[in-house]
């Protein structure tokens, strides 16, 4: 029962753990350049999560000005905000890759990896 | 006044960026004017604060003048203010160059584009060596990941979008293992403040060590990924030979070294020497930049491109750098510094000296510089004294760098690494004195006719030979130096 327990109470960082693995999975395995960016997606939202999850308070309160003065704790807003500049980056480096993935496509032909190593490997010749 | 030196650097650098795409429709001269103009006020500013911080003293920069524990600031110490002038410095004389030179692979169009790229680089780089906070220095990081592989992809050639994309993911994957690292930080000790998570790091290392590893690991390597440490350079070479020269030299010479100075400041202000020998870091760093060092070399001695070839011995000279901050003493972070100076111009030279052969001429292949030296004496005069540098011959700073890493490295018992130093002078040795040789001692009329241009331009061939001065000024008196790096070092406590 300890494990399944100690599992729940950090169900968060686990799963933050296993999107990254699994973003970094996709970068690193798959040829097809759109789904590495992908990757680089499911890696970001990873750390956004886990950054999220630090934040949490249990049973704490969104952290706004509270006319009755009931809430006793409040959620920490700081990662939140510091997550918000995080998406904000990384939606630029998607756009900026993705507009790569266009000029790959419009000069070699293709967006897999495999057959551009192929056609610069026959430019080289 | 002075305290707002810094902030008003980086608003200059960010508005030239920005006030570049208006002047489209004047003539191209207006830009480069103007560029100049604002890089020299910003050399003048951190010329200023290194003269401050050195006779006055460290301060800070708070945004909005909030405490540190809620607020963003800046830090200007010895340390910042000497690298941010060394920035700089190097970047105000490839502007030089790139000005006449800009026409490599570069759309006329873009031209003015490649200059707002370059000021957002600067914008970048300048905030990451000034800033105090881990969660900026990340946001700045991304400033400049973007901006360098942008920098790489605006040449029009197949190769570059290739090289570029490839790049952007090895990147993006450093930045975000370093966002991870800050995370696990975060969630132990409640900071994003550099001095601040400093603090908290050594009051919960006995409570959370397993945060503390795991945020070491996913830091070091994110950045190692980013720095081009040796395992991890892959992506070094192909985006460094494919980029403009201009742009080349600039990637090498500087950008490399910020997120190695990134390093620094995460090794010793984040963790603190005593973490990061109980985690054996820095014996672990000193084996990879060894192995990076001969293992660089090798590698360079395969290549056919001498872009490539200067790419790769990057890589190993990347590695003296590394090898210096792992023998985690003031003597060997001293030499490392020394070294981001003295490789930073040596490459420059290098790379810009290639740069004026491909204008001239188009050579591209190692095998091509038959007799070359003497149709272009100045450049190929330089390019030999950049590589007597690098092979580490007396009167240049590689000597210098390689002498005093190997003091260095007997003052913390680990006097193996003399060895490496000699072996990779060898190495070094192997790749650079053929292409010498062939350029002044072998005949090759048939050079004559690939002669694309008539003269390389003064614009550059002065700034070669300035760099080309400074190798053997700071070779010779390298007290000028080591005076400032020294109170560079002294911000870090060992």
């Amino acid at each position: 029962m300890n494990l399944v327990n100690d599992i729940l109470a950090h169900v968060n960082f686990i799963g933050a753990m296993a999107l990254f693995v699994i973003g970094l999975y996709m970068v690193v395995t798959h040829s097809n350049l759109i789904k590495r960016i992908m990757g680089i997606n499911i890696m970001g939202t990873a750390i956004f999560y886990f950054f999220i999850a630090v934040g949490n308070v249990e049973d704490g309160a969104p952290p706004l000005l509270d006319p009755d003065g009931n809430a006793l704790t409040f959620i920490n807003p700081l990662p939140s905000v510091l997550i918000l500049t995080g998406i904000v980056v990384v939606v630029s480096i998607t756009v900026y890759s993705l507009s790569l993935v266009v000029r790959i496509y419009e000069t070699y032909g293709t967006i897999d990896q495999k057959e551009m190593a192929q056609i610069e490997a026959e430019d080289d010749d | 006044m002075i305290e707002q030196l810094p902030i008003i650097n980086l608003i200059l650098l960010l508005t030239t960026a920005l006030v570049i795409p208006l002047f489209k429709k004047q003539r191209f001269m207006v830009t480069l004017i103007l560029s100049f103009v604002v890089l020299f006020i910003v050399w003048l500013s951190a010329l200023y604060l290194l003269y401050h911080v050195n006779t006055t003293g460290a301060f800070y920069y708070r945004f909005g003048g909030y405490s540190p524990t809620i607020g963003l600031e800046l830090l200007i110490n010895p340390f910042s203010a000497l690298f941010t002038f060394f920035v700089i410095t190097l970047l105000m004389i490839i502007f030089i160059y790139s000005t006449a030179d800009a026409s490599d692979g570069i759309h006329e169009r873009e031209y003015g584009r490649y200059y707002i790229l370059m000021f957002i680089l600067l914008f970048a780089m300048f905030g990451i060596i000034y800033t105090n906070d881990l969660f900026n220095t990340y946001v700045f990081m991304e400033i400049l990941s973007i901006t360098t592989c942008a920098i790489i992809s605006i040449k029009r050639k197949k190769k570059n979008y290739a090289a570029a994309f490839r790049y952007v993911m090895l990147n993006e994957m450093g930045s975000l293992s370093y966002l991870f690292g800050v995370a696990l930080l975060y969630m132990v000790t409640g900071y994003t403040n550099i001095e601040l998570v400093f603090q908290g790091v050594q009051d919960v290392w006995v409570i959370y060590p397993t945060n503390i590893i795991i945020a070491a690991i996913f830091m070091i390597v994110g950045l190692g990924l980013k720095a081009a440490i040796f395992p991890l350079h892959i992506w070094l070479p192909d985006a460094h030979s494919a980029a403009p020269s201009s742009s080349s030299a600039i990637l090498s010479a500087i950008v490399v070294k910020v997120y190695l100075i990134i390093l620094v400041k995460v090794l010793f202000s984040v963790f603190g020497i005593t973490i990061i020998e109980a985690l054996h870091i820095p014996s672990l760093l000193m084996v990879i930049g060894a192995v990076g060092i001969v293992m660089g070399s090798f590698f360079a001695i395969a290549q056919h491109d001498i872009k490539r070839m200067l790419g790769y011995s990057s890589v190993a000279q990347i590695g003296y750098i590394v090898l210096g901050i792992g023998l985690a003493s003031s003597l060997g972070l001293r030499i490392a510094f020394y070294h981001v100076f003295s490789h930073g111009i040596m490459k420059s030279v290098l790379f810009l000296s290639v740069g004026a052969v491909i204008y001239q001429r188009n050579l591209r292949k190692v095998t091509a510089y038959n007799g070359i030296g003497y149709m272009m004496p100045l450049s190929i005069g330089m390019f030999t004294l950049a590589a007597l540098g690098m092979i580490g011959i007396p009167l240049t700073s590689g000597f210098i760098s390689k002498f005093n890493l190997g003091i260095a490295a007997l003052d913390g018992g680990q006097g193996i690494y003399i060895i490496i130093l000699v072996v990779s002078g060898i190495l070094n040795a192997i790749y650079y004195l053929p292409i010498i040789i062939a350029a002044f001692l072998r005949e090759n009329p048939e050079n004559q006719i690939y002669v694309s241009k008539d003269k390389v331009p003064l614009l550059m061939i002065m700034p070669i030979l300035i760099l080309g001065a400074f190798i053997v000024i700071i070779g010779v008196y390298p007290a000028i130096i080591f005076d400032l790096v020294d109170s560079a070092v002294s911000t870090f406590s060992f």
